[in-house]
């Protein structure tokens, strides 16, 4: 049989670039390893629910997160701007004053991300990005330029006092990297996972995404592994699959990782040497443990202050699991799900008694699973771990995600694109990607 | 009272810079040291009796050749020796007791990378191709003064649109090329580079240099580039000590400036900036001289300047809030050893070449990391990084015949060590200096004849650098360019009609640059800089 379009991979980013092109009239095929069961992580953007008529179901837990403190205090962030002020002033009077203006402030910026998230990375150098820079008014601009390279430690320190309020907050600074936060670059990702959040919200949402669009008819979903993407004459023609089936289509999508795309699946021959080196640089590496225990308990983060944070980062740096790690809890229909950073590849240790310990509500629990990077990428197909496929730093990000060679979702192998989280905006935003390669291919087929 | 058109606070060698370009160009100018000495820390000094030490910064690269032209440097004293080479010795591991050299002469520097790893060597051309290249892309955007890019002013969008232009002009993959640069760490850059431990973790040492970041930070590439700037004109192939220490630079420009006639006095402490309706009228010596000029152009730092010698009441709060929250940190130290022989280094023993260039102890990049986590929390590093030169090996006047001066640049030493900077600490950071060096070269502590410790603390109290950072504020990128020191007053003027900064705080930074000064007094004569 032969498709229009095969699509590797069926994070939500591949399935949105399915269904859109499906949409177009296009025949599409989805191979699948296998069907993720988790919700799913990050804003999906209202072009992705409005073009794919979605009616999604979108957690918003308010609070949006409980604070724990060295000291056993709770901070409870709610999704109200005043009430959180409420609640930080117990801890800071001063921070409780400065909060509405630092959310009004980061709300800003991110609407702007919010509208460069939704297209091919511009070129810093393009004259429209600079009006629209322009358009943040002087104090956004500021903002900008400043918050961008900055240690989202500084970004903090120079707001608040509160200890716990920094923690809870530094925490989308290092989400998912192998670095801390006194590291450059993480207040852009602070940021990163504000976008798409209402003003005063500093967690991406959680959404069914995934198992509407996996449900949803227009696109065939096959459960199978591809083995190899055919290439003739610097034309990708089709995939192979483990079965030993080929399968022929003109345009194939990859939404798994750059590396393992260009160098393992299709044959790195096709590829300047030069760039196939890059591509074989592109760090990835994967820092968190996932546990899942039986007992439910409410959005809670475990960071006390930023120091807490960046002592936690020491550890893996030299190989070893953080003993007192970063933990993220949040509600799941099974129980609770505990993101446990940072732990090396390899993790090891009894990760489970140190959720216990760290997290109250957690101490008669049960564990249902413990995945550190290695499983998860055995489990999830995220390589060496990561989830977002290549580290969100300012080095891989925005024009330069995953490589400026590769950020157009182009590859030099024409007619094989990317969409994963590894391109352009990257994970934490759901669909995004897929949504923008997507329209990069119907824009080149018309 | 005698009036000059221009009254420049502190001689540092920025300061100097300045003054001289204001003098050349027929200005009456008056710069004021509170030493009794020009320098600031570029300065030499007869420490102990027959030993002189560059006693703060030690080397020289980066010192603008414009400068050194324009200014006739030569001329009037400046003589500047090469360091041929860099000697990084091991001690643990796998290599103990080998070393990696690094040479300039090319096909002796190949040879030694390639007997760690025929790879490296083969990559380190094509490594010093790019950072050539890159350096190149910078250099320009060195000597501009930086445009507002949030100003409608016509002025400063011509001036914008003239940038725009200049990094569209750049390839676009040395554009991205130098993002990498920009916001990489040097460990990860080097990563993709090499594959030799110790190779990549001397060359990252320069990127930690003057920063409170460990390797792995992000933002330490940029460093790295900024120390490699040096290596650009053919001036001075790669790093060199100036002949008679670093107070030789800064004697050099003195006497440029005097030449052109500018006044320069010593012991002349600046109290006060005074502001008389939003203007710069005067400046304030303790004991009450009051020395009235036309301007009045700070080289001290900003946070000195603004909130010390100005003060808050007569400047915008916004800017206040910019200048406090202007970053300096200092972690840097200075061990200053007057020997009786020459270091034996283990790995490589006795007199040879190696000694004459410098001695780094950067064994690998987990060495560099370790050494920064002790200071980010406050503590002195137990086993720290150290660039060592030894400048009586190549101008054997700065030590008694047969005997010797080091100078040792430590990291870290954090000024907000924990419990202050005390006597007792500061031996503390003597001893573990010491100890670390004599693990690779055991005669040191019996070769010791005189200990000098220079803290952060120190060179805050003696050279006036706000927490003795050696920058005048972190060369971080949020701190750079048109937020040097404060957003829309990178271009060397200040919220103070009259009152101008010239001092490494404002772009392009520091490490005896000169480029400051020079930016400074091009933009004060209403040059196009």
């Amino acid at each position: 049989m032969r498709f229009h379009a095969i699509v590797i991979g069926a994070g939500v980013d591949a399935l949105v670039a399915a269904h859109l092109l499906a949409r177009r009239g296009r025949q599409v095929l989805v191979v699948e390893e296998r069907a993720p069961a988790s919700r799913d992580f990050g804003w999906v953007p209202s072009q992705v629910v409005g073009e794919l008529g979605l009616a999604l179901a979108v957690d918003a837990p308010d609070p949006w997160a409980t604070a724990l403190s060295q000291d056993g205090g709770k901070l409870e962030l709610w999704r109200d701007v005043r009430r959180t002020s409420d609640s930080i002033r117990r801890f800071s009077e001063r921070d409780a004053q400065r909060w509405p203006d630092f959310c009004r402030r980061m709300a800003a910026l991110a609407r702007l991300f919010e509208q460069l998230y939704l297209e091919t990375p511009a070129d810093p150098l393009n004259l429209r990005f600079a009006l629209r820079v322009r358009g943040l008014g002087r104090e956004g601009m500021v903002d900008l330029m400043r918050l961008l390279p900055m240690p989202v430690a500084e970004l903090l320190d120079d707001w608040f006092e509160c200890d716990a309020l920094k923690g809870a907050l530094g925490a989308m600074g290092i989400l998912n990297i192998r670095q801390g936060p006194r590291s450059s670059g993480t207040a852009f990702r602070f940021l990163h996972h504000h976008v798409g959040s209402p003003e005063g919200v500093f967690r991406p949402p959680r959404t069914d995404l995934g198992s509407r669009l996996r449900q949803r008819p227009g696109v065939e979903v096959r459960t199978s592994k591809v083995e190899k993407i055919l290439v003739k004459s610097g034309r990708a023609h089709g995939v192979v699959l483990d079965r030993g089936e080929t399968l022929e289509a003109a345009t194939v999508i990859s939404g798994i990782d750059p590396r393992r795309t260009l160098l393992e699946l299709a044959d790195p021959a096709w590829l300047d040497p030069e760039l196939a080196r890059a591509v074989g640089n592109i760090r990835r590496r994967g820092v968190a443990a996932r546990i899942c225990f039986d007992t439910s308990m409410k959005s809670t983060v475990y960071a006390p202050s930023l120091d807490y944070l960046e002592r936690a980062y020491d550890g893996v740096k030299y190989g070893r699991v953080s003993e007192r790690p970063y933990l993220e809890a949040h509600p799941t229909p099974q129980g609770t799900e505990v993101h446990f950073q940072y732990v090396p590849y390899e993790a090891n240790g009894d990760l489970a008694a140190t959720a216990r310990r760290l997290l109250p509500g957690l101490e008669n629990a049960q564990v249902a699973s413990i995945l550190g990077p290695a499983d998860l990428e055995r489990e999830e197909g995220w390589p060496e771990g990561q989830p977002y496929h290549a580290e969100l730093a300012l080095d891989q990000a925005l024009w330069m995600r995953p490589l400026p060679e590769l950020a157009q979702y182009r590859t030099p192998i024409q007619g094989l694109w990317l969409c994963g989280p590894a391109t352009h905006p990257g994970g934490g935003v759901a669909g995004a990607a897929g949504y923008n390669c997507a329209q990069a291919i119907l824009k080149e087929k018309n | 009272m005698k009036k000059y058109d221009a009254a420049i606070v502190g001689g540092g060698h920025n300061g100097l810079v300045c003054a001289a370009y204001l003098a050349r160009a027929g200005k009456r100018v008056v710069v004021l040291e509170r030493r009794d000495r020009v320098g600031g820390a570029a300065m030499s000094e007869e420490v102990f009796p027959g030993f002189r030490f560059s006693v703060f910064s030690y080397v020289v690269s980066l010192l603008r050749p414009e400068i050194i032209r324009e200014l006739e440097l030569p001329r009037h004293g400046l003589h500047i020796l090469p360091l041929e080479s860099t000697l990084t010795p091991l001690r643990e591991g796998a290599k103990a007791g080998d070393y990696l050299a690094q040479w300039n002469d090319h096909d002796q520097n190949r040879r030694e990378l390639a007997r760690h790893s025929p790879r490296d060597a083969e990559a380190y051309d094509e490594f010093g191709l790019e950072l050539h290249q890159m350096a190149r892309l910078i250099k320009p955007i060195l000597a501009i003064a930086p445009p507002d890019p949030t100003s409608l002013h016509p002025r400063e969008l011509v001036d914008l649109a003239r940038l725009a232009r200049m990094f569209r002009n750049i390839e676009k993959k040395k554009f991205n090329a130098l993002w990498r640069l920009l916001t990489m760490s040097s460990a990860e850059y080097l990563d993709a580079w090499f594959e030799g431990e110790t190779l990549k973790a001397t060359k990252s040492a320069s990127g930690i240099i003057g920063t409170m970041l460990g390797p792995r930070s992000p933002g330490t590439a940029y460093v790295l580039l900024h120390h490699y700037m040096g290596e650009l004109d053919g001036v001075f192939r790669a790093w060199g000590f100036a002949k008679g220490g670093n107070g030789s630079v800064s004697a050099a420009i003195a006497a440029a400036a005097r030449s052109f006639g500018a006044e320069i006095r010593t012991s002349a402490p600046v109290q006060e900036i005074l502001v008389e309706s939003g203007r710069a009228k005067a400046v304030v010596l303790e004991g009450g001289e009051e020395i009235r000029a036309g301007i009045v152009v700070s080289g001290a730092d900003p946070r000195r300047t603004f909130l010390g010698l100005v003060g808050e009441k007569h400047l915008p709060g916004e800017f206040v809030e910019s200048i406090r929250r202007f970053r300096f940190r200092g972690s840097s130290a200075k061990v200053n050893l007057a020997l009786g022989e020459l270091p034996d280094f283990t790995c490589l023993p006795g007199r040879g070449p190696h000694l004459r260039g410098a001695i780094s102890i950067s064994p690998s990049i987990a060495y560099l990391e370790r050494a920064y986590d002790d200071a980010k929390y406050g503590e002195i590093s137990r086993r720290p990084y150290m660039d060592i030169v030894i400048p009586s090996m190549l101008d054997p006047a700065m030590a008694p015949p047969g005997k010797h001066v080091m100078s040792i640049f430590v990291q870290y030493a954090p000024y907000h060590v924990n419990g202050g900077w005390t006597d007792a600490r500061r031996e503390a950071l003597g001893d573990a200096v010491v100890d670390t060096l004599a693990g690779y070269a055991p005669n040191i502590k019996s070769a010791i004849l005189h200990r000098q410790v220079v803290t952060p603390a120190d060179i805050e109290r003696v050279v006036g650098l706000s927490e003795g950072n050696i920058f005048q504020g972190e060369l971080s990128l949020q701190q750079m360019f048109f937020l040097r020191p404060a957003p829309a007053w990178a271009r060397y003027r200040t919220p103070v009609d009259g009152l101008w900064q010239c001092g490494a705080g404002t772009h392009p930074g520091g490490g005896v640059m000169g480029a400051s000064g020079r930016n400074a007094a091009l933009a004060i004569l209403g040059g196009h800089a």
